[in-house]
């Protein structure tokens, strides 16, 4: 055997079926990786989304990403300024020439709403959230996130992917790339986006990028059932199981003539798991064994909010997957399709008091709840709840408007959940809210963090595409140690 | 063969060991002074041992040149540009050195008083000059050994490997792999079986030259080619907006295969097409996303340019050459001989390059056209002329925001000059002046004209470039500085005879502030000798947005002229708007391009930490391209694709090479298709990749040619078969002791299922693609699956609107990459929801249904429909044991659920 044959066998990328691409050995002989080798997952073909090894123990077996869509201010919500509520009205000192994504800053403006002390901890958090801050106790804030672009679709981007640009894979997809799932019978990785549509960077925010199309997001929610789940209209269940009988037959009879082919019978396999999956999503997306109670306290039975009704059946789906052993969920508020600038989304540009004023609630009672649910059902021990936006906004509201402009200079995301410390506050802006002043943290120190909780190393996550080691977190990134529980 | 060429530092003063004064200096001697503190607290990592960031400072070489960072560390006489001191000052965020302490503040300042005085450093320290290692076998010279074919090669690598090739292929077997490979759909029973009775010697050669020759081969291999070079039809990003002309670039690469353009033309082609009479193949420059959305911000604005440039720089890299040159951008590349420098010298070739339409000059079957329009629309307004309303039969109607055109006498001039002298308000705004000659805009400054002006107000939306850049709209406007008034003026390439001039304020229609409603249009053949043209003077008076028609009237005329003269006017407006759909025609989504400022290296790719400029050229390891700095722009494509094109590259047909390989076999010679750099891995089977490559560009550059070769050797052609033992010892089948079966591409899975169905649209070839989306047109596009088909959706896949970041609902799941990314080889996952799109979509059950339909029409008896359908998707007959399962499952569940069956097989959606 030639020694190339070695490196092969012993570099061997794994991915599903037989596309395996050889990463070449020279990598460490030019010592690239001398501290940082690649773990790359060992993925059976048949068997593409089975539970699979962490780098190192992990603290959080499951991810619930909830995605504010339009960029929720820091200002109004999370990071609380008494120097802004002194200062307002007046000018921000060296703004005079500041543009930002659409112009000029007018003065300083405190929020419409009022910040109160919540929990035992004394977290000053807005009204604009009520519910939510109650949970303050349990929730785990970073108030330093440094974003690379004040634009929404790169923003989401960054957010999602590590990239402003397009095209790569999602941290969802890393995750359950790296990991599997642990109930097979369930996409590993579920996006639900709002009821009013998709976020403005669409199926970017759950997209495979490079790697394999099995560790894409799969869309659905408590309105919008999964694509081709069912079974074609005028055929029968009995009908449908014996075609499917029929087709195995067909197969097998195929791939008697070329034994042990294993892309072959990992299509087989995918059939069998197609067929599980059609008794399981409907199982989990049926909302109807929920008792009234759950309805209420979610504000799934609000006949006065229809919109807050329906994103409250769809954080009921989320703690259901969740429940169910999803390795990833990604849950949207607000959508671009009904309106971008604030109309259905958080981007309150013109008139922010009237907008938030509409998307708080929506999101308040329903997110709390789900919250509050997990919490109770144990679920907080095993996953990592994490709340984010694509970037933050001004302390200042717009020249001639009545609204704030995107800001990515500092912003908030908060966690919860396994794996971090709570109640906590990590990092702050400056004096305004402005731009991140102490322990300055970035979208990669950000993701690391995540891969870190999920027991995977950011560095050593790496997919080889086109000449390039991939990662989520490009070559930046440190875990955020002062976090971890 | 060790080949080591000097590169010469550009920034090394030449005066380094010249002897130099110090008066105010105090002599520091380097071994006694300088040397004892590197080796205290550098050397350990910046020595001959490690060389954390490529940097060492026990060379002299690399302390002139710098580490990745691409700054040089020491300049001799210059502390202030040295980077070395900049680190030890601990004046880099991040980059303190040495890590975790300082130097003190008296060896700071003698290595300070070393760079002063010129870095005087004993010999033992190297040239000052690096040599560059190009022995990587990548970058030698293409060598061709003696051997018979691609064989030859095979053979002796799985000999060495103690396994041999397996035996032919039945001929069934074959000509479904060929049609699938070569042309992504499978053969028809009939042309089966005439193969497969074919008992002339020949046969194998007739059946391949036919699929050669074949057009749906440019069809099933553009695919690869537009992944390559991440060919979108939409704009990616947040808005993801159509770009309706773009398809024409796709076109061009399904023609240029069939026609088997030699392959360096075609790379020539689509780098600087418009100096080579192929103008829309630089739809490549600018195939891949762009973001629309730009913020006012100026920073993050800049650093969109750049991302634009670098997705060019990128994409040529890899997909020509197969370096990932993109690596250098904020740091000298890792792996490959590519600097930081070489990186900026290439965003230098492609500054001038902007995303957008572009419009071609027409073809002279257009250009006749639009002459016998514009002739007709002549003759038509004289003849309606007697029907104007008395009052205003002398004037032209009144200007108009959009787009103005001004015609006469035919006069051969050098430059046209605008001066506005009153607008509705401010300073006044044009788009684009465009200046025709025979039909052509002979202004733009991408055929060689020169645009100045009087003054320019300065705005980055609005420049005097944007004059004559053939973009239209606000944001590409120039503006006067002075709303007193000011002239633009064109100087053209060389004097033409022209007889219209054509301008607006914005063409998009958005705004109609600033425009010019007093103006004058002048020409001269000679600088200065200005004759009027034409001029505001007989137009009616500017009274709003709306252009004023001239009004007919025809009530007062008898009743038989007043029939015809609205006749005539009615054909006048069909005669314009003819002509208006002709003039768009010729819009293609290839880029536009104008003569751009200065490049500079970016220290760590940040646009606002400006370095040295720098001129325009490729990675100098590997050539000079030798332009100066203000080189104009046609010239720095032309010369860079000269260059990738040239046989004297080492890479660029080894490169295509590999690719072919590759989409033959599933998987290349060299598995890394994009990067045949250091940190690639090295082939397979490196003779055989040079045979290859010597033999496309001894036959002209022909792919047809390797082809050929492939499909004609017994390696292509062995059965697929596995054997326990060869499996034992390459299991992924690398070293092709068997022809490597796979899954079919998405493309491939769709045509393949309405071929047998009987529904593929194979006449309806080219031209605009069809959608498989109902679009939302609101500002941020919103796609949603379409989900009713007819047969305007039953064309071949390659002619589905490519639309970003959206997978089509059934077969996008099946890898279909969403070309926001270059993609050199497609991943190939299993996946149960694959699974549901096939079994379940409306896309496929009503294939499944007019399968069962054909499969009535044509048999009468049950076990013919089944021996049919086998033989359309599997090219074979039934087994005696598959026949009667067939009939007792169609019997049970009927036919539709068979034939639904069939489109979800193994066998039907694999390669054998």
């Amino acid at each position: 055997m030639t020694p190339f044959l070695n490196r092969r066998h012993f570099l061997t990328q794994a991915t599903t079926g037989l596309s395996s691409i050889a990463l070449a050995s020279l990598l460490d002989q030019q010592r690239l990786l001398a501290d940082a080798a690649p773990i790359r997952p060992n993925i059976d073909p048949a068997k593409p989304f089975a539970a699979r090894d962490t780098h190192h123990p992990a603290a959080a077996k499951n991810v619930l990403v909830i995605f504010c869509a339009g960029a929720c201010s820091q200002i109004d919500t999370f990071d609380y300024k008494p120097e802004l509520i002194k200062r307002h009205g007046q000018p921000m000192p060296g703004a005079e020439s500041l543009v930002t994504f659409q112009g000029e800053q007018g003065m300083l403006t405190k929020s419409p709403w009022e910040f109160k002390p919540r929990g035992e901890s004394g977290k000053m958090i807005s009204e604009l959230v009520p519910q939510l801050a109650e949970l303050a106790d349990d929730m785990c804030f970073i108030h330093s996130l440094t974003g690379k672009t004040n634009t929404h679709g790169p923003g989401e981007n960054f957010m999602s992917t590590g990239y402003t640009l397009d095209g790569f894979p999602s941290m969802g997809a890393w995750a359950t790339w790296a990991l599997g799932t642990e109930n097979e019978n369930l996409p590993a990785y579920v996006a639900i986006a709002d009821p009013r549509g998709t976020p403005q960077s669409s199926v970017n925010n759950w997209g495979p990028g490079f790697l394999p199309a099995a560790f894409q997001g799969t869309e659905f929610s408590a309105l919008k059932p999964l694509d081709n789940l069912g079974i074609p209209p005028g055929v029968s269940a009995k009908t449908d199981r014996a075609t499917r009988s029929f087709l195995e037959r067909m197969n097998q009879r195929h791939l008697e003539q070329f034994p042990g082919d294993s892309e072959l019978a990992a299509r087989i396999s995918s059939y069998q798991l197609a067929a599980r999956m059609q008794l399981s999503v409907p199982e989990v997306t049926d909302l109807s064994s929920e008792p009234q109670s759950i309805l209420r306290e979610y504000g799934a039975d609000d006949s006065q909010n229809t919109l807050k009704a329906q994103f409250a059946k769809n954080c009921i789906l989320a703690r259901r997957l969740i429940e169910n052993g999803v390795r990833f969920v990604q849950l949207f508020n607000g959508a671009y399709q009904t309106g971008g600038e604030g109309v259905s989304n958080w981007d309150g540009h013109k008139s922010l008091q009237q907008q938030y004023s509409k998307h708080g609630p929506v999101l308040d009672q329903p997110c709390a709840a789900l919250l509050r649910d997990m919490k109770r059902r144990g679920l907080l021990k095993d996953t990592l709840v994490v709340w984010m936006t694509e970037f933050g906004r001004m302390p200042t509201f717009q020249k001639g408007a009545s609204g704030r402009d995107h800001n990515p200079d500092g912003f908030t995301a908060w966690m919860m959940g396994a794996g971090v410390k709570a109640p906590f506050t990590y990092g702050a802006t400056d004096e305004f809210g402005y731009k991140a002043a102490e322990n300055i943290s970035t979208v990669y120190d950000f993701h690391a963090t995540i891969l870190h909780l999920l027991g995977l190393n950011h560095k050593q996550l790496t997919y080889y595409h086109n000449g390039f080691e991939r990662r989520l977190t490009d070559v930046h990134g440190h875990v955020i140690q002062e976090i971890l529980a | 063969m060790n080949i080591k060429r000097n590169i010469s530092n550009q920034r090394l003063p030449v005066l380094l060991f010249a002897v130099v004064l110090a008066c105010e200096v105090q002599a520091v001697d380097f071994k006694q002074d300088i040397e004892p503190i590197f080796h205290a607290h550098c050397i350990d990592c910046h020595g001959s041992d490690e060389q954390e960031s490529q940097f060492r400072l026990d060379r002299l070489a690399t302390m002139l040149s710098g580490g990745n960072s691409g700054e040089p560390a020491v300049v001799p006489g210059k502390p202030d540009e040295s980077f070395l001191l900049k680190l030890i000052r601990h004046e880099e965020p991040g980059k303190e050195m040495p890590p975790g302490e300082s130097l003190s503040k008296g060896e700071i300042e003698l290595i300070e008083q070393w760079i002063a005085g010129g870095a005087k450093i004993p010999e033992s320290y190297g040239p000052a000059k690096t040599e560059v290692d190009l022995s990587h076998w990548a970058f030698q010279p293409v060598k061709r050994s003696q051997a018979s074919g691609i064989d030859e090669f095979v053979r002796n690598t799985l000999t060495a490997n103690g396994l041999k090739q397996s035996p032919a292929a039945e001929r069934r077997v074959l000509i479904r792999r060929l049609y699938l490979v070569m042309l992504g759909i499978p053969p028809t029973p009939h042309q089966v079986e005439a193969f497969v009775t074919d008992e002339s010697e020949g046969a194998w050669q007739t059946l391949l030259e036919r699929v050669l020759a074949s057009s749906h081969y440019g069809e099933r291999w553009a695919t690869y080619w537009l992944d390559l070079v991440r060919f979108g039809e939409t704009h990616g990003f947040e808005m993801n907006r159509e770009r309706p002309t773009a398809w024409q670039y796709r076109d061009w690469v399904i023609q240029s295969f069939n026609d088997d353009k030699p392959y360096n033309e075609f790379v020539r082609q689509q780098i600087a097409g418009d100096t080579l009479g192929a103008e829309v193949a630089t739809g490549f420059l600018v195939a891949g996303p762009v973001d629309q959305v730009k913020g006012s911000d100026p920073k993050l604005r800049q650093a969109q340019r750049m991302n634009e440039l670098d997705d060019m720089i990128n994409t040529t890299g890899t997909a020509f050459l197969g370096l990932t040159t993109g690596c250098a951008r904020c740091h000298n590349h890792k792996f490959d001989p590519i600097s930081q420098r070489d990186y900026y010298s290439m965003q230098a070739v492609f500054a001038g390059v902007q995303h957008g339409d572009r419009s071609l000059p027409p073809s002279p079957e257009t250009k006749q056209q639009i002459a016998t329009l514009d002739a007709e629309i002549a003759e038509l307004t004289g003849r309606l002329k007697k029907f104007i309303a008395e009052d205003e039969s002398k004037l032209r109607p009144s200007v108009n925001a959009r787009q103005n055109e001004e015609v006469f006498e035919k006069r051969e001039v050098r430059f046209i000059r605008f001066t506005i002298q009153k607008t509705t308000g401010g300073d006044g705004c044009i788009d684009e002046l465009e200046v025709y000659a025979e039909g052509s805009n002979v202004a733009l400054a991408s055929s060689g004209a020169k645009a100045t002006s009087s003054g320019d107000f300065v705005h980055p939306k609005h420049k005097l470039m944007h004059i004559n850049d053939g973009r239209h709209g606000n944001d590409r406007s120039w503006i006067v500085d002075s709303a007193k008034g000011g002239w633009v003026q064109i100087e053209l390439a060389a004097p033409a005879i022209i007889d219209r001039v054509v301008w607006g304020r914005d063409r998009d229609g958005q705004f109609a502030d600033r425009l010019p409603i007093e103006y004058r249009i002048e020409s001269a053949l000679e600088a200065g000798k200005w004759e009027l043209l034409v001029s505001s003077a007989d137009r009616e008076v500017y009274s709003g947005s709306k252009p004023s028609e001239p009004e007919y009237q025809f009530a007062k005329f008898p009743a038989e002229e007043a029939v015809q003269g609205e006749k005539w006017l009615m054909r006048l407006q069909a005669a314009r708007d003819e002509k208006k759909e002709l003039e768009k025609s010729t819009l293609v989504y290839a880029g536009t391009f104008s003569q751009p400022g200065p490049t500079h290296r970016l220290y760590r790719g940040e646009p606002d930490a400006k370095r040295e400029q720098v001129a325009p050229n490729a990675i100098e390891v590997f050539t000079s391209l030798n332009l100066s700095s203000d080189a104009p722009e046609r010239d720095r494509r032309l010369s860079l694709a000269n260059w990738v094109a040239s046989t004297d590259n080492p890479l660029t047909a080894r490169v295509i090479v590999n690719r072919l390989w590759q989409f033959h076999f599933g998987i290349g010679i060299v598995d890394t298709p994009s990067d045949f750099g250091l940190n690639g891995t090295p082939p397979s089977h490196p003779e055989l990749l040079d045979w290859m490559a010597s033999e496309l560009m001894e036959h002209d550059w022909s792919l047809k040619h390797v082809h050929r070769l492939i499909l004609n050797s017994d390696t292509w052609r062995q059965s697929n078969r596995p054997n326990a033992d060869a499996v034992r010892v390459d299991a992924t089948s690398r070293l092709l002791w068997r022809f490597p079966p796979r899954r079919l591409e998405a493309e491939a899975i769709r045509d393949s299922v309405l071929a047998v169905t009987g529904v593929l649209d194979l006449q309806n070839a080219g031209g605009p693609g069809f959608s498989p989306f109902e679009v939302e047109m609101e500002n941020v596009r919103h796609y949603h699956a379409k989900k009713t088909f007819g047969p305007a959706d039953w064309r071949r896949m390659i002619y589905m609107t490519k639309v970003r970041q959206e997978r089509e609902q059934v077969f996008g799941a099946f890898d279909c990459p969403d070309a926001s990314m270059v993609v050199p080889k497609r991943s190939r996952s299993t996946t149960p929801l694959q699974a549901l799109n096939l079994l379940n979509s409306e896309f496929v059950m009503q294939q499944a249904d007019l399968f069962a339909k054909r499969l009535e029409k044509e048999s009468d008896t049950r076990p013919q429909q089944i021996t049919r359908a086998w033989q359309l998707c599997f090219q074979r007959a039934p087994t005696d044991e598959e026949l009667a399962d067939s009939e007792a499952f169609i019997q049970q569940e009927g036919i539709q659920q068979f034939t639904r069956a069939m489109l979800n097989a193994n066998e039907f959606v694999f390669i054998p």
